[in-house]
């Protein structure tokens, strides 16, 4: 039960209370509240159609919840997500996310993708295009260093020899690895990962929980991720939050959420069905 | 039959019966297209109108369709020897009897453009049969074609860095040419204006992928900024110059910031009713703009204060005088060209500088997607205003320019057909492609203008350019990317997935 | 006189007979839109092609010697269906279809390079200038009278209001109940499925086009007969208009676009009665814009929900 004594000593960085969204006569989430802190991983699993994307739209801002609070807690100050627009959540809060069906910027080269997620940053270092024109030197000098991030991340995410082709003609798993990369470039406090091994092959899905317990290890941020991959879950994952029928069913720490008859009944249960194919 | 089959030894035997019903198919169509409106002309007579009738164009259209229709089919079931046999002995004969001005003997058209088109055509598609029989393959995929063209586009663009400079240098001595009459150079200021508003297009079409259908409205209000100013108040082009692009910028953006957040065909749709509504009211403000009549006595621009005069006004001097040349009108329209000549290079200059800053990388990754754009913090509506009023100060310019140009403007300068044609030269130069810009603005504005006869079927070949290019290649001819930095120099440049 | 209203009826009759032609235009905007989700900007040209064909087969009967109207106007009707189903059928084999599947803006630009190119077309064959036409029908009911200002209902309009209802019933009934209209709506929801269920995909959109287009000739007769005078400019304006109509009436819905259609007829008329004839176009965009903005989905349309 460490990982209990962690989250009462851990402060929280999301804050997700009451979340309900409605659209038209379909309730798509109901009532969930949970939390995710700093420098842990937080899955959120459950059946398809159990609103897990929904709960991801909510907190980047592509929906308004009907209801619910969803605070996030910037080391600055706190943010009310649900109040704020979608660019300025990733801009202002530090939330990155990925998406189930890759969005890359396929016509741009792997680099470029990476160049542009430090936009805010690289805008002001160029003086809002303006010392940029005229070639200032410390534009050229915030242009490397931004580079030199990009490298970091190329490197950990073993893309530096593709550097320069286009990320559209990257094979399947490397534009996932892609994104997560593009995610991180933002230099985020929360990373949401929608589905980040779903058509990978097991090699590539080990090397993701590496590079996800790196991510939680040594920049020390709160990873939210959906996913279906119980082998990814069930070894990385320090909390899990299950939903099902929009609804929050368990909460709790890799081993509690294994027990509970109400996740078995519900989803564990089916999963291993399906476990056989 | 032996020899038709030799070069495709794979080749079903040919289902003549098939054959004949697709191609009288394709007649009967041509027919059912021709009967009314080419059968037909409606002659304006006193009090009403007549009808002519032009039944043998109707035949000639229904027979070339269907030669054209069984062309396509024995190319495609891959018989292209009888198609490179008929079809270039044809091409050539007409071509050459059309050169001569022979056609009138054979040909049933009333126009040697008709024969050219078939020629054309003719000559299409013995080409495509003899690189049937060389390489033994003729349908090539989307694909394919996709990666020959952007190889070709890449060709280009590498080209370009040596074309360029050589293009440049062409147009910086064309005025001193000794063919450069008054009349080429005022074609070299059209093509030179084109190019400079399809630059400045470029960047909301081609970098931010707003399809803009109003991009004439911001040059009409740079040409009347200028107008105006200059009538009213007096003011002198280069003081003007920075402060219609201004104005055409600020409506960009007081236009754009209710629509930008339109999906692409809304807002190409919306941006088009901007541009008509801004006509409108151009034409109907008589006390403002003059209404149809337009303003006129425009002044001229001044070469730091030197006029383009035979006499100099009051305590003015003349460019002549000055340089102690002989007056001559040729001089206003060299300056004028060179004028035109360095405003669009500043917008070249611009737009390759832009597109490696921040916002130029925004705008291409809007572009390539919005969502993943607001993800990454990026605000869609100010990138995509940026873009916008950008591209529309570029148009206010060259709008002044033309204002100054023509010492007259009206509004039936500004029409939508403009902003057609300027989004002809971005489409089929390529979107994004600076370069191909320029070709095409010489292909489509230049060659009209020289080929006079051309005239009238200039739009019509605007339409079915637009239209074939499109299928073709749906990101424009010599459309290509380079990435905006390299991070391996050389080593491992971007390559296709093999 | 203005404020009377005698004044307004006969804004009213106007302001129905220009509906309808938007409205049997716009019903090719959104039938297209709804099933392969493109501008077909073309549309207009098609409408002014019909408005072509129909001179042309008023001109041939009057030389044959076919005078008794009813007669005259049904062939010319029949006939300008046809021929420029024609054009709306080949409209999309050649320009639209070898574009299926890549992005919205290369088929929109299509179709303004079609637009273009179909306006020279006919401008090369039938000359830049008006053509007049004398008119067709003539006299009508009184409907009111007071002082010296007579409101009355011409037989032309009474024809045209007809027609139109007529043809929109008919039109509505085709997709409704048989079997093309529920092909059409399976083509709407999912192409790929659609076809994999054994619907003739390329058939279904392609007779889609072909009611566009002969819902627009009718639209170019009606045009053709009310103003007694058309050119090869026509197109541009009321395609425009009509887009406008199907957009606020929803586009994609069939009833939105009729509604549309009459709502924008009515506004021109009233506009152009009561303000200044001058800036009724401006009008139209001006509509166009603010429904745009402020309510995408148009009056009777479903809403659009971004996928992430």
């Amino acid at each position: 039960m460490s990982v209990a004594e962690d989250l009462s000593v851990a402060k929280t960085l999301l804050n997700v209370e009451h979340l309900t969204m409605r659209f038209g006569g379909l309730v798509a989430i109901n009532d969930v509240s949970f939390a995710a802190t700093d420098n842990e991983i937080t899955a959120i699993i459950g059946p398809n159609g159990a609103g897990k994307t929904t709960v991801f739209n909510c907190l980047t801002g592509f929906y308004k919840p009907t209801v619910g609070r969803l605070t996030l807690n910037h080391p600055s100050r706190p943010y009310q997500l649900e109040q704020m627009e979608g660019y300025l959540i990733a801009q202002r809060a530090g939330v990155a996310r990925t998406f189930q069906n890759i969005r890359l910027f396929p016509a741009m080269s792997v680099l470029e993708n990476l160049i542009v997620a430090q936009h805010n940053r690289l805008m002001q270092a160029s003086g809002f295009t303006v010392l940029g024109l005229l070639g200032l030197s410390s534009y050229r000098h915030a242009e490397r260093e931004a580079v030199d991030y990009c490298r970091y991340w190329l490197d950990r995410v073993r893309l530096t020899d593709r550097a320069d082709w286009n990320a559209g003609n990257l094979p399947y798993g490397a534009q996932r690895r892609l994104e997560i990369a593009r995610a991180m470039c933002t230099r985020p406090n929360l990373l949401c990962l929608d589905e980040p091994a779903a058509g990978l092959n097991p090699r590539e899905s080990d090397e993701l929980n590496e590079l996800l317990t790196f991510i939680r290890d040594e920049h020390k941020i709160g990873v939210l991720l959906i996913e279906h991959d119980m082998s990814v879950v069930m070894e990385i994952s320090d909390h899990i939050v299950v939903l099902d029928y929009g609804q929050k069913i368990s909460d709790g720490t890799p081993d509690y959420v294994r027990n509970d008859p109400a996740v078995i009944r519900a989803y564990l249960g089916e999963d291993e069905e399906e476990g056989g194919s | 039959m032996a020899v038709l089959s030799a070069a495709g030894a794979d080749a079903k035997p040919l289902d003549i019966g098939a054959m004949v019903k697709e191609a009288g198919l394709a007649g009967l169509i041509a027919f059912g297209l021709a009967f009314g409106l080419v059968g037909f002309e409606t002659l304006d007579v006193p009090g009403g109108l007549a009808i002519n009738t032009r039944f043998d164009d109707v035949a000639a259209v229904v027979v070339l369709t269907i030669l054209g229709r069984i062309a396509m089919i024995l190319l495609r079931e891959h018989r292209p020897l009888l198609v490179a046999v008929i079809g270039l002995p044809f091409s050539v004969v007409l071509i050459v009897s059309l050169v001569f001005g022979w056609w009138t003997y054979f040909l049933p058209f009333s126009s040697a453009m008709v024969g050219w088109i078939v020629a054309l055509m003719a000559a299409v598609f013995s080409l495509r049969a003899i690189n049937a029989l060389s390489h033994g393959d003729t349908v090539a995929s989307r694909e394919q074609r996709e990666k020959t063209m952007d190889r070709i586009g890449a060709r280009v663009q590498t080209a370009a860095k040596y074309v360029g400079p050589l293009l440049l240098a062409f147009a910086i001595i064309l005025p001193f040419l000794p063919f450069a009459d008054r009349r080429i150079l005022d074609i070299g200021i059209l093509v030179v204006t084109y190019i400079m508003l399809g630059w400045g297009l470029n960047i909301v079409v081609g970098l931010a992928g707003l399809l803009d259908l109003g991009y004439v409205a911001f040059y009409a209000v740079g040409s009347y900024s200028y107008a105006l100013l200059a009538l009213h108040l007096d003011m002198g082009f280069w003081v003007c110059l920075p402060f219609a692009g201004f104005m055409a910028a600020l409506t960009g953006v007081i236009l754009g910031f209710p629509v930008l957040r339109l999906r692409g065909d809304y807002l190409a749709i919306v941006t088009l009713g901007f541009g008509e509504i801004i006509r409108v009211i151009l034409l109907n403000w008589y006390e403002f703009t003059g209404g149809p009549d337009g303003l006129s006595g425009i002044p001229r621009p001044t070469f730091f204060g030197l006029e383009f005069k035979r006499f100099a006004p009051e305590g003015m001097d003349t460019f002549h005088t000055f340089f102690g040349l002989e007056y001559s009108p040729i001089q206003r329209i060299i300056f004028l060209y060179y004028l035109i000549l360095v405003m669009a290079l500043i917008t070249n200059l611009f737009t390759m500088r832009i597109r490696r800053l921040p916002v130029g990388r925004a705008w291409e990754a809007l572009r390539e997607d919005e969502i993943a754009c607001r993800s990454l913090g990026i605000n869609p509506r100010n990138t995509k205003l940026t873009a916008f009023g950008i591209g529309a100060m570029f148009a206010g310019f060259a709008g002044s320019f033309f204002a100054t140009r023509q010492g007259f403007i009206s509004p039936e300068s500004f029409t939508f057909i403009e902003s057609a044609i300027i989004l002809a030269v971005v489409v089929l130069g390529g979107m994004g492609s600076q370069i191909g810009v320029v070709f095409a603005a010489i292909l489509l504005i230049g060659l009209p203008e020289i080929f006079r006869d051309l005239q009238q079927y200039r739009m019509l070949a605007f339409g079915s350019a637009m239209v074939l290019i499109m299928i073709w290649r749906p990101s424009g001819l010599l459309a290509h990317r380079e990435p905006t930095l390299l991070l391996n120099d050389g080593k491992s440049k971007p390559q296709e997935t093999s | 006189m203005q404020g009377s209203f005698e004044y307004f009826l006969d804004q009213l009759i106007n302001g129905t007979t220009l509906g309808a032609v938007y409205g049997l235009i716009a019903i090719g905007y959104t039938l297209v839109y709804g099933i392969i989700g493109m501008i077909n900007f073309a549309h207009g040209e098609i409408f002014m092609i019909g408005a072509f064909i129909s001179i042309i087969c008023f001109l041939i009967l009057g030389a044959a010697g076919i005078t008794w109207i009813p007669l005259a106007l049904l062939i010319v009707l029949i006939m300008t269906m046809l021929f420029t189903a024609i054009y709306g059928w080949t409209l999309e084999r050649v320009a639209y279809r070898p574009l299926r599947g890549t992005p919205r803006l290369a088929a929109l630009i299509t179709a303004i390079g079609m637009s273009i190119f179909l306006q020279n077309y006919v401008q090369l064959l039938q000359s830049a200038r008006n053509k007049p036409m004398q008119p067709v029908f003539s006299g009508g009911i009184e409907l009111m009278q007071s002082n010296d200002y007579i409101v009355s209902l011409s037989y032309l309009q009474m024809f045209i209001m007809s027609l139109t209802l007529v043809l929109m019933i008919v039109f509505s009934l085709v997709i409704a109940r048989t079997s093309l209209g529920r092909a059409q709506r399976a083509c709407e929801q999912d192409r790929g499925m659609a076809s994999l269920l054994g619907i003739n995909v390329d058939r279904t959109i392609s007779l889609t086009f072909v009611m566009g287009a002969m819902l627009a000739s009718v639209a170019g007769l009606i045009f053709l007969l009310n103003y007694g005078v058309i050119d090869f400019f026509i197109g541009f304006l009321a395609g425009v208009k009509a887009f406008t109509a199907a957009v606020l009436g929803g586009i994609g819905s069939l009833p939105g676009a009729m509604l549309g259609g009459l709502l924008i007829g009515l506004i021109e008329a009233f506009w152009s009665g009561y303000f200044t004839v001058e800036y009724k176009d401006v009008a139209a965009f001006g509509i166009l814009v603010l429904v745009l903005i402020f309510r995408p989905t148009g009056l009777l349309g479903k809403p659009d929900i971004e996928k992430v």
